[in-house]
């Protein structure tokens, strides 16, 4: 604390860590407050992209950078990036006939959001599970081993084997997502995908709802959901359909799909994509020094500005009452965009930046990180000249002084530079090395850039109405901004940028597609504990009524031991609906078992 | 943060839809704890961790105005064992000051001097190799459980604070580690096996050496700016006596004794001379690492008294007449706890950041607390 910013400047010597050290600035100096309460104003409503909202929210955001001398990249004019986008999708008139029937969407047949639009006729082959496990596996298990499928309309069951005993539906449940069976029936040349949810599965004999999916354009294949109504059209010449999944329900991988005889398709897909523009607002402030840091002359921070607008889409959490409300995203992410702002403005007012500072704010990013996406798939400058990207996602409810610092695997780097950087500020640090976040610390690890993201964790307002500015902690989050500031100066002055090192994403990463049952459990996503750490339960909710409550670590489920959040993810796809399992949890010290009987999710 | 993603963790949060009337239930109530009304955060705040590099880090002694911190941490580049770093508390550098080769442990500055005294093994012709199989060993993916291996190389050095050259501080054959400076910079109290190097051994003895040399370690006393030749014992009870510290006042040490079996220690006190000794502790469990406060009123200690893994900070009064109050209440380790010389702070080793390996933590330290807690506490069970 003694010694200020320009001591800095009176050391013209090499830099390295040691004078970078010198750089240490009271938390006073930021001041977040007013970002926060501004962009979680109902004047943005909540920041949608795409929306007024959103672009209220930019155009404030790139007045404050103008403000503080920030400039547009380099061969640019304005500090916005437009992208587009899709919004949202719906059947656009689907249609199947078997037949002499005819089946219309959306009653009975609906256009998965991936599929192509086209109209499509062929014999239809039912392939069970349409599930192919890579050989590289071990296990051999492919739906198509005895089927020629060339040309034909394959039809699929959703979801994967029913009766199959744990180990074999953990390998098959990663293989099951339906966009992995589109594309295991398009490799075998096949016109199109029908998926029907067997008699035996939850959501037995109804369409699967579009889902949400930002991509612009289809996956190659014409691709949807029936009803049972069609299933039983379709396997009018066959056994019934329940006696069918049966056979596959055991998991044994002998049970070989057949064509349906007499039966020709034709397939006509239709989904409407909503196609937005969203804005991503990047300035920089130039080095100053007068001998530059040659070596990867940028330093990147950055965060999302938008959020969940009035929460039409999936992806809030609001209550009945609360539906329909504005959601404000004053921690998701106004916090981690105020820090940004009180960084670059801490850098602004530096004499001497030996790199360049890009300054990003991401839209879209709820959306599934579709502007920072845009930004690196057709990146204004060479992603490769970026020493270092740090990301903010959350940072404004701290509990207990604990900061999580995630992606620390994407070099060798880090854990010095926040060591030294963390000294003045006193987190209590917890270091995730996995970069695979949610949040655009993966799209910059993705292209190679070591990357962190800042966050303090999920919490019970999360994707809610209820995620206010009054609740948000300024005091830390403008500390959390001092100590990234510190972490920015030190990345300005290494005249080695840290050493990108490759994460290998974890194959217990499955995909959510595949998860099915409910438990109502919050995990507190930013704890090391050995278990499952709760962050709270929902109320009402299987865990609830176990007795589970905020502060339980799980540490069994089902017989299966929990050490992180993986294990558990893997521990649920193992669960049955409505068969009670046995939870042991640590409450305290105490250890202690209760039964919880697992819900359907829809 | 979305939750849209090829991301199991977004799995839980989406689960909430399939109950969207229901609100998300917080219960705030911490677990309560029969045995005392006091927790964790009455005594320490502002919890956090200090040493983020490297796979474990450990033994944080301060220097006398509380600017800096001298510890022990597996960081260098090819070597696997600790070495001794100096993290400067106000701008965050992090020096190494022991010569990087070898294994080292146990430092402390030199209250006076700054002189920091380490115990090392660098002039053992097998460092490298030794550094080089543990390193391969560790690659192989095998881990093994925590050992302290007492190896007879280690010897005490001082660097010195103006020239940053060491001085060899012991010569006798065995085990010297685990040295701590008088408040005044003139002693240095240590501990040794050399006892067991010194004489023939009887069968069982070179038994007892072979599986645990600990078994022989006592507790010695030197001159801080001699050559170590004026050593002088000051314990003779078998099993390990280890860590030994002055006490504020310069006028008594505090250290650890195991028993026999090497499973249960207590903490004890005495004068320079090795006489009364004071027993302090009485868990029958392994009560260790213990450092007496700069206000000399009490003592603050680790003991693995609630489960053999789950080493917690206890402290007692420094007459030992009443029951320990536990200062820690988290999973893991936590241990080896040195308070500031101001005695605002408290400086210690936990596992609580998650794995196995230690870290370095500092918090806010209650004093007033303390004192409240310890004058509440009854008197020591018998």
């Amino acid at each position: 604390m003694r010694s200020t910013r320009t001591a800095i400047v009176a050391i013209t010597a090499a830099v390295a860590l040691s004078t970078a050290a010198t750089f240490s600035q009271s938390s006073a100096t930021f001041r977040t407050r007013t970002y926060v309460e501004t962009l979680a104003s109902e004047r943005f409503a909540g920041r949608e992209a795409g929306s007024a909202g959103e672009r209220l929210a930019g155009d404030y955001l790139a007045a404050q950078l103008t403000r503080l001398g920030a400039k547009p990249l380099p061969g640019r004019d304005s500090l916005f990036l437009p992208f587009d986008f899709t919004a949202g999708s719906r059947d656009g008139g689907s249609r199947i006939v078997v037949g002499s029937s005819t089946f219309n969407a959306p009653q009975d047949v609906l256009s998965l959001s991936f599929s192509d639009d086209t109209e499509i006729t062929g014999s239809a082959v039912f392939a069970g599970y349409g599930i192919v496990v890579p050989e590289s596996q071990n296990f051999g298990y492919d739906s198509y081993a005895t089927l020629d499928v060339k040309d034909k309309v394959v039809v699929v069951l959703r979801y994967f084997p029913e009766d199959a005993d744990p180990q074999t539906r953990a390998i098959l449940l990663r293989y099951s997502d339906l966009r992995y069976k589109a594309l295991a029936a398009r490799q075998r040349g096949a016109k199109a995908l029908l998926v029907v949810t067997g008699p035996r599965s939850p959501n037995a004999g109804q369409t699967v709802p579009i889902s949400f999916d930002t991509a612009l354009s289809g996956s190659g294949i014409a691709a949807a959901s029936v009803t049972s109504r069609v299933a039983d059209a379709l396997f009018a010449g066959s056994k019934p359909l329940k006696d069918v999944q049966q056979q596959f329900d055991s998991g044994n991988p002998h049970v070989a799909g057949f064509p349906l005889p007499n039966v020709t398709v034709t397939l006509k897909t239709s989904l409407v994509r909503e196609k937005q523009t969203g804005r991503n607002v990047v300035g920089y402030l130039p080095a100053t020094a007068a001998t530059p840091t040659a070596a990867k002359p940028w330093v990147a921070i950055g965060a999302h500005y938008d959020h969940l607008g009035m929460g039409r889409n999936g992806n809030s959490l609001a209550a009945k009452d609360d539906a329909g409300k504005p959601h404000l995203g004053a921690d998701d992410n106004a916090s981690g965009s105020a820090a940004i702002m009180a960084i670059a403005e801490a850098l602004a007012k530096q004499p001497v930046r030996r790199r360049n500072l890009l300054v990003a704010f991401w839209s879209a990013e709820e959306m599934g990180l579709v502007g920072s996406n845009a930004f690196v798939t057709s990146p204004p400058l060479p992603m490769n000249q970026i020493a270092a990207y740090l990301n903010f996602d959350m940072v404004g409810r701290m509990h207990d002084n604990k900061l999580a610092v995630q992606a620390t695997g994407t070099s060798l780097g880090w854990a010095t530079l926040l060591e030294r950087a963390n000294v003045a500020a006193g987190f209590d640090l917890t270091l995730q090395p996995d970069p695979y976040q949610p949040t655009d610390v993966q799209t910059f690890n993705q292209v190679s850039v070591p990357s962190l993201n800042f966050t303090t964790g999920a919490h019970a307002d999360y994707h809610k109405p209820s995620d206010t500015a009054d609740k948000i902690d300024y005091e830390d989050l403008d500390r959390i901004a001092s100590l990234a500031a510190g972490v920015v100066n030190r990345l300005m002055d290494q005249s080695e940028p840290p050493q990108f090192a490759k994460v290998e994403q974890s194959s217990q990463t499955v995909s959510r597609t595949g998860v099915r049952v409910f438990t109502g459990t919050v995990p507190d996503y930013t704890s090391n504990a050995k278990g499952l750490l709760l962050s709270g339960v929902i109320g009402g909710g299987p865990a609830e009524q176990a007795g589970l409550q905020k502060g339980d670590i799980i540490i069994e489920i089902a017989g299966q031991s929990i050490t992180n959040i993986y294990d558990y993810t893997y521990a649920l796809d193992l669960l049955k609906i409505g068969q009670p399992v046995k939870v042991v949890y640590m409450r305290g010290n105490d250890r202690r078992e209760t039964m919880l009987t697992p819900a359907a999710r829809n | 943060m979305p939750h849209l993603l090829r991301r199991p963790t977004a799995v839980f949060v989406l689960t909430g839809l399939a109950l969207a009337a229901g609100a998300l239930a917080i219960i705030a109530e911490p677990p309560v704890f029969a045995q005392s009304p006091y927790q964790e955060r009455d005594f320490l705040t502002r919890i956090r961790r200090l040493t983020v590099e490297g796979r474990r880090a450990g033994e944080g002694y301060w220097s006398k105005d509380g600017t800096k911190l001298v510890f022990q941490s597996e960081r260098e580049p090819g070597n696997p064992f600790y070495q001794i770093y100096v993290m400067d508390l106000s701008s965050g550098d992090v020096t190494r000051v022991s010569p990087g080769m070898g294994k080292t442990t146990c430092s402390f500055i030199n209250p006076v001097t700054g002189d920091i005294e380490f115990a090392s093994t660098h002039h053992d012709p097998k460092s490298k190799q030794l550094q080089d199989e543990e390193l391969k060993f560790r690659a192989s993916g095998q881990e093994r459980r925590y050992s302290w291996d007492y190896d007879p190389e280690m010897e005490i050095y001082v660097r010195s604070a103006k020239t940053g050259t060491y001085k060899r501080m012991t010569n006798a054959r065995g085990y010297d580690a685990e040295g701590s400076y008088s408040p005044d910079g003139r002693w240095i109290v240590f501990t040794s096996t050399r006892e067991a190097y010194s004489r023939r051994l009887s069968p069982a003895e070179q038994k007892q050496l072979d599986t645990d040399p600990s078994y022989f370690a006592e507790i010695y006393i030197m001159r801080a700016d001699g050559d170590g030749s004026d050593a002088k014992r000051l314990t003779h009870v078998v099993g390990y006596d280890g860590g030994p510290f002055f006490s504020p006042d310069g006028k008594r040490i505090i250290w650890r004794r195991f028993n026999e079996a090497g499973v249960i220690a207590d903490v004890h006190t005495m004068n320079l001379d090795g006489t009364d000794d004071h027993q302090l502790t009485d868990f029958k469990a392994m009560s260790w690492a213990p450092y007496i406060h700069p206000s000399g009123k009490y003592v603050i200690f680790a003991s693995n008294k609630l489960g053999f893994d789950n080493f917690e900070l206890f402290m007692v009064d420094i007459d030992g007449k009443k029951e320990p109050v536990r200062v820690t209440y988290s999973d893991g380790f936590d241990g080896l706890p040195v308070p500031s010389p101001d005695g605002t702070q408290l400086a210690w080793t936990s596992s609580r950041g998650g794995g196995r390996e230690g870290q370095i933590y500092l918090a806010q330290w209650n004093h007033q607390k303390a004192l409240e807690a310890l004058a509440a506490a009854g008197p020591r069970k018998p």
